[in-house]
């Protein structure tokens, strides 16, 4: 384990993302206990403050400080991120690797199956799921998490079809061990690997989507502070001070790069051998 | 031939180290090394001894981590370390060429056997491309290929693994070099195929009279072609000579252990008599066939041909008994120790201890418990993810072991009566070496107190020392236990050593089951004769025996 943090802490780009989401899951845990400000409190006479003095990065049309809504906006778009990746991937994953294992026409149904929703885009899907069920946080995480599991299980399919050939899962089946067993203990330990460095790479998009259908008032609710809220509220200031634009904006982009950054230095740190 | 002036190779005081982290590896340790003119200097030494590090050292392909010393590389008169990436560029494939094992990887696959073959003679000799074409084609002729001129047109896929070796000999002999590297050239193809290259080769180097490193872990086959020999133990040459006087007396430790690991078919480690009793496992008429028909197809009633693994193989095995199974690759060997152990759908059936077995859904525990199997690799046969415990408890908690002994100390038995200590018992396989990683598949087998034991080509991926003590160990099991063993294996000389019977394959039929003794006997099929006489006799190793 040692040894696998120091090759992932090797790479620049390993470090550099590590750091990154560190602090980004520092800020989603402790919320808003560091924020200078009430992240909801106005302030009539300290509205459109540039950045410095008081207000680190200064305050909204509301006289709200910035700082202290990104710090609280932290936990609900971090966490609803990463839940909404983790029940993708657990589903897609399980789907996969069924898949993988059943072989056959049941493969063959599933795939295509999975082919024909992966053909809608995911932002239209999950715009859709929410429609469906009606604007608001959990169902915003529901609809990331069914946008996100075709490409999952198609992923984890790859990995455990190549799992499904080794010996050991034949001498599991000669020796006449259960479906379940096989699934579980022999095959899905062996494909966590690659699962695990998608699953970084996707937290990334997760945060984008989420954004976005905050964006387009399908996520988060006013006056919650959240990132892409907070990016679509301001749009309408955005001559006047383009700050409040451009810190929440700044901050999802750079939460996205250092998630991308994490697994792609997983994948080397994993793949020690490539 | 003797070496009139100047040696073609020279190698002085080289040593390779390779940089793993912070440490560093030798993999080459001071080595001398001198080839003449029309001499062939066999390389043998088992794996992870630096063989391939050697070849790779003198073609100026090494690895990006590699350390050299101060020694130095000569070809004729060339210092080949002192040249510049763009002068070795020149030399690769004019003055040195190289062979390697596996023909299907080392040929592009999307490029035909033509372009591949005229590259070399339009880089190096200035050809056009219709002057390369047609000398192209009198190569492949010479190389033995019957149609030179389709061959040229064809891609890789399209013609067998004996045709695709000889097109990269016909390549590597192209620009009549003055060495050619032979990177175990014959370790990929089945042995009547391998008999037939080594005969070209040696009449290919007779007419040209090139120069030749051949780089083997076959003690046999060096034995029979190459003039020197040099014996590589962990980066050293241990010793060095001509072929003859080293093999009958060789000096070194090693060497002696090489020599006698190597399974020569006089010598009988199977003890007594084949058992009379009526048979254990009777094969009726089991077929395989591969592929299914698709929906597409039986809609529109097209015809569906099925890829045949077995045609209608009958067999018998009794109690105790060792059975041999030879034949090469894509022979069905490996398909009907599939269907034995219901990893394979068949038809037909197999009758076992007087059980009719006509489908998957009749093996039922018990048949499974006393039918088990051992793969080639260890590696793919051990989960990775596994501890050795987890692995080894497996068979206990699936079919029950002993009553009232707990599964810790039944474990620890089994290891123990696989010669590995019982500290193993908490790691992972990569902490162990190839032959204990097989160690602790036969002990797998074994926890479950089978009848029958199904070895499929379980030491082929081993070294042969390593392959001798894995033998010994089945051997020894075999008395203690009396299971029956089907062996499956292209080793003619190593089965002969082991079996009662022996069942030869050929593309899925099987031609016939033998006594052993009666194997090399004039009255047998076409093919069992074709296929003894491919083998390279190790008595050529032991001149003296």
């Amino acid at each position: 384990m040692t040894d696998f943090l120091r090759r992932l802490l090797m790479t620049p780009q390993g470090l550099l993302g590590s750091i990154i989401v560190v602090l980004v899951l520092f800020a989603a845990v402790t919320g808003g206990w560091f924020a200078p400000h009430d992240p909801d409190a106005m302030a009539a006479l300290a509205r459109y403050k540039p950045p410095g003095g008081e207000y680190l990065l200064g305050t909204d049309q509301y006289g709200r400080d910035i700082l202290s809504r990104i710090l609280s906006g932290a936990r609900s778009t971090v966490t609803m991120a990463l839940l909404a990746t983790v029940l993708g991937t657990l589903l897609g994953a399980v789907v996969g690797t069924a898949s993988a294992y059943l072989g056959g026409r049941w493969d063959e149904f599933i795939m295509r199956t999975i082919d024909a929703v992966m053909a809608i885009p995911s932002l239209l899907l999950a715009l859709l799921v929410v429609s469906l069920l009606g604007a608001g946080g959990a169902n915003a995480l529901l609809a990331v998490a069914v946008a996100f599991m075709p490409g999952m299980a198609r992923i984890t399919r790859a990995v455990a079809l190549t799992v499904r050939k080794q010996d050991y899962v034949s001498a599991a089946i000669a020796r006449g061990e259960g479906s379940g067993y096989i699934v579980l203990r022999e095959m899905l330990p062996n494909v966590v690997a690659p699962i695990v460095v998608e699953l970084t790479i996707r937290v990334s998009f997760a945060v984008m989507l989420f954004a976005t259908l905050s964006f387009l008032g399908l996520g988060a609710q006013p006056p919650a502070a959240d990132w892409g809220l907070m990016v679509s509220e301001a749009r309408q200031y955005l001559h006047r001070s383009p700050w409040i634009l451009i810190w929440p904006s700044a901050i999802i982009a750079v939460t996205a790069i250092g998630f991308n950054l994490l697994g792609d230095g997983l994948r080397d740190a994993l793949n020690p051998r490539t | 031939m003797t070496e009139n002036q100047t040696p073609v190779l020279s190698v002085c005081d080289y040593s390779l180290d390779y940089r793993v982290g912070s440490e560093r590896l030798s993999v080459l340790k001071n080595i001398n090394l001198t080839i003449g003119r029309g001499e062939i200097l066999g390389l043998v030494g088992e794996s992870g001894s630096g063989k391939s590090s050697m070849a790779s050292a003198i073609m100026r392909y090494l690895a990006p981590n590699a350390v050299e010393n101060a020694g130095t590389i000569h070809l004729g008169s060339t210092d080949l370390r002192s040249q510049s990436a763009r002068q070795l560029a020149d030399l690769r494939g004019r003055r040195i060429s190289m062979v390697f094992q596996d023909p299907s990887t080392s040929l592009n696959p999307t490029l035909k056997l033509g372009e591949q073959l005229t590259e070399v003679l339009i880089r190096h000799q200035g050809l056009s491309r219709a002057q390369a074409w047609k000398a192209g084609e009198e190569r492949l002729a010479h190389v033995g290929l019957k149609f030179p001129v389709e061959m040229m047109h064809r891609l890789p896929h399209e013609v067998s693994g004996g045709e695709k070796q000889r097109v990269v000999i016909a390549t590597a002999f192209a620009c009549n070099p003055e060495l050619i590297i032979f990177d175990e050239p014959t370790t990929a193809l089945d042995v009547i195929t391998s008999r037939q290259i080594l005969d070209l080769f040696a009449q290919l180097q007779a007419e040209t009279g090139v120069a030749s490193l051949y780089i083997s872990h076959d003690l046999a086959i060096v034995a029979r072609t190459a003039g020197r020999v040099a014996v590589l133990q962990k980066g050293e040459i241990v010793e060095e000579g001509e072929t003859e006087p080293l093999f009958r007396a060789p000096k070194h430790p090693y060497t002696r252990a090489l020599i006698g690991a190597v399974p020569r078919p006089d010598r009988r480690l199977l003890k007594g008599d084949p058992p009379q009793a009526e048979p254990l496992v009777r094969v009726r008429d089991v077929s395989v066939n591969y592929g299914r028909r698709s929906l597409l197809d039986s809609l529109l009633r097209r015809d569906f041909t099925p890829v045949i693994g077995n045609r209608a193989v009958t067999l018998d095995i009794k109690p105790g008994e060792v059975l041999g199974i030879v034949g090469e690759s894509g022979s069905g060997k490996s398909t009907l120790a599939k269907a034995m152990t219901g990893l394979n759908r068949f038809d037909g059936l197999i009758e076992f201890d007087g059980r009719p077995i006509r489908g998957l859904g009749d093996m039922d525990r018990a048949y499974r418990r006393e039918v088990q199997i051992i793969f080639q690799h260890p590696d793919a046969s051990l989960n990775p993810r596994q501890r050795i415990s987890e692995i080894l408890v497996r068979p206990l908690k699936l079919y029950g072991g002993r009553e009232g002994v707990p599964v810790q100390r039944q474990i620890e038995e089994m290891l123990d009566r696989v010669r590995l200590p019982a500290s193993y018992i908490d790691r992972f396989p990569h902490q162990l070496s190839g032959g204990e990683k097989q160690r602790v598949a036969i002990a797998r087998a074994f926890l479950s107190s089978p009848r029958l034991v199904i070895c499929d080509e379980i030491t082929s991926a081993l070294d042969v020392s390593v392959q001798a003590s894995v033998i010994e160990l089945l051997m020894d099991l075999h008395q203690q236990t009396g299971v029956a063993y089907i062996f499956i294996t292209h080793d003619i000389n190593l089965v002969r050593q082991i079996a009662h019977r022996i069942a030869v394959m050929y593309r899925g039929d099987l031609v016939e089951v033998v006594p052993t003794q009666a194997i090399t006997s004039s009255d047998r099929a076409p093919y069992t004769r074709e296929l003894v006489a491919a083998v390279t006799p190790p008595a050529s190793l032991t001149l003296t025996a």
